[in-house]
């Protein structure tokens, strides 16, 4: 079902992006081929208790941000300094990293699309912010103090809740930004970044707000890194820069990273009636399920069920595919077989962000669709870095004899994924992102052309 | 322990609480109020008491803590009362 709704533009982004003092800089990373990944000395400290040692972490430093750690309980951040004065200490009060991080990207998203604070602050403006991991770093030494060390539940303070809430990206951000419209946040694993901005979009387009605050945001966290670790799914071998190769026949597992992407979202001809510089038009999110009852394993069947309500009857063959591409045995192959079975084997190449900055999970899909926005405001594709040697035989899953989709091997795809970024005309770029529970999302973005 | 000296100690606690002006904690006295003068949001009166508890090193009950009134004299008052107690 395709209901005609109101046209939606991304007026506004911001973030926080590995080893980058701004988007600029994030930018100009990208699109020199630079990767983000490096050794993480958390986890090179864990020697032997952890597989992984590479990650596109974010310093407090990297942020201007500093950690202050309780006297009571060891190693609980009590609360952070903002070393820049950009968040007021009651909002930091009330934050934990991801949180100051989704706020400091906001600012900057709302600042780029010129909203006043009026209309900030309007009961048509929303905030849609999620994320992956749950409060680690607040939670691991909070309850260790209470349950271990027999400490009292006020030990740490009264911000355990606030700071390690399921929404508390969204919730920060309101505080900050006083909006008086919806606050939420969706939750779909590494599809959760995509799925706000998706949410988002379908708030405007059906009229229950104007404006959205939209992303995804994964907090640093040693945890969460080795909660992969323990599923065997990371990267493990390579230099860093070389660790995340999607669609490399060598890869062995995702890069663990972290990061934030917040864009603005606003009504297309409100936007365009005050002059603002629109960044891109969505024309359509769609999302689904594979239905395989099957947590963890991708569907090719649900992966093209995803590309048929996405491109529905549009005609629409976008330009540049921005996928998934996780760098993970099971994962890419699928992928690419969705996309060349759906878009045919020419016109288009393949984007793969992750190759650049690892997963960053909760907020994949967001700062990955920044990187989409970004491409466009370049006209150049991102590469996939590390794809040097594609499978040339045939993959386990062509070789079912239930198989109804290509039937050449990855090889004959070279073509398609570039290893280099490059200029090109682009017009609209799909984006793609899938998470645990079989879950699918995926947004078309064009340029405004009008 | 004497009066001055916890509200000393008091002041140092309230230095760390990072929404609290610096500026205002140069003129603290017993009637200073945490909530209305110090413009505090409630939710740090548990995080002041968890670090009062620790610096003069005493321990709370549930009551003392639930009847702990916002003004430094309330607090000065439940250390003594609770150093005698002990």
């Amino acid at each position: 079902m395709d209901l005609q709704g109101r046209r939606v533009a991304v007026v506004g982004m911001g973030g926080a992006f590995p080893t980058c003092s701004d988007l600029n800089d994030f930018s100009d990373k990208l699109f020199s081929n630079k990767s983000l990944i490096r050794v993480w000395d958390q986890a090179v400290a864990h020697d032997k208790q952890v597989r992984s040692k590479v990650s596109a972490y974010i310093t407090d430093a990297e942020m201007n941000l500093e950690t202050i750690y309780s006297t009571i309980v060891a190693n609980y951040p009590e609360t952070y300094v903002d070393l820049l004065q950009r968040i007021p200490p009651g909002n930091l009060s009330t934050a934990d990293m991801g949180s100051i991080w989704a706020m400091l990207g906001a600012k900057d998203a709302i600042k780029m699309a010129g909203w006043s604070a009026e209309e900030t602050q309007s009961e048509g403006t929303g905030v849609v912010i999620g994320s992956g991991g749950c409060g680690h770093a607040l939670l691991r030494p909070a309850w260790h103090h209470v349950f271990e060390l027999g400490g009292k539940s006020r030990s740490p303070g009264a911000h355990t809740v606030d700071r390690a809430m399921v929404y508390r990206e969204a919730a920060n951000v309101s505080c900050l930004i006083k909006n008086r419209g919806v606050c939420e946040a969706v939750a779909s694993a590494c599809a959760t970044g995509l799925g706000n901005i998706g949410y988002a979009y379908r708030l405007i387009k059906f009229g229950v707000q104007d404006r959205v605050v939209a992303g995804g945001v994964e907090t640093t966290s040693i945890e969460s890194l080795f909660g992969f670790d323990a599923m065997q799914v990371l990267s493990r071998g390579f230099p860093p820069e070389e660790s995340s190769r999607p669609f490399d026949m060598n890869r062995n597992g995702f890069v663990c990273s972290f990061g934030a992407g917040i864009v603005c979202l606003e009504e297309y001809e409100m936007a365009k009636a005050r002059g603002a510089n629109i960044l891109g038009v969505i024309d359509s999110y769609f999302n689904n399920s594979d239905g395989d009852g099957d947590m963890f394993y991708p569907s090719f069947g649900g992966q093209r069920r995803l590309w048929k309500g996405l491109l529905g009857n549009s005609g629409i063959k976008p330009d540049v595919v921005k996928v998934h591409g996780t760098s993970t045995p099971a994962g890419d192959p699928i992928e690419l077989f969705s996309v060349v079975d759906v878009l045919g084997e020419e016109g288009y190449h393949i984007s793969a962000p992750k190759s650049q900055f690892g997963h960053m999970l909760g907020a994949a899909g967001a700062v990955e669709f920044i990187t989409a926005l970004l491409m466009l405001k370049q006209q150049a594709v991102l590469p996939c870095l590390n794809s040097v040697d594609l499978n040339p035989e045939l993959e386990n899953i062509q070789k079912a004899d239930t198989w109804n989709g290509p039937r050449s091997p990855m090889q004959s795809f070279r073509h398609l994924l570039p290893q280099q970024s490059f200029k090109k005309e682009i017009n609209t770029i799909a984006c793609l992102n899938y998470g645990f529970g079989g879950t699918n999302s995926a947004i078309l973005l064009s340029k405004d052309n009008s | 322990m004497e009066r001055q000296e916890i509200i000393d100690g008091l002041v140092e606690i309230l230095r760390t609480v990072r929404t609290i002006d610096p500026e205002k904690l140069k003129n603290v006295t017993e009637e200073t109020d945490v909530i209305a003068d110090l413009n505090t949001p409630s939710t740090e009166l548990i995080n002041i008491a968890a670090k009062a508890e620790q610096k003069f090193d005493v321990e709370f009950e549930d009551d003392d803590i639930d009847n702990m009134g916002s003004k430094v004299k309330d607090i000065v008052d439940l250390v003594i009362k609770v150093k005698e107690r002990a």
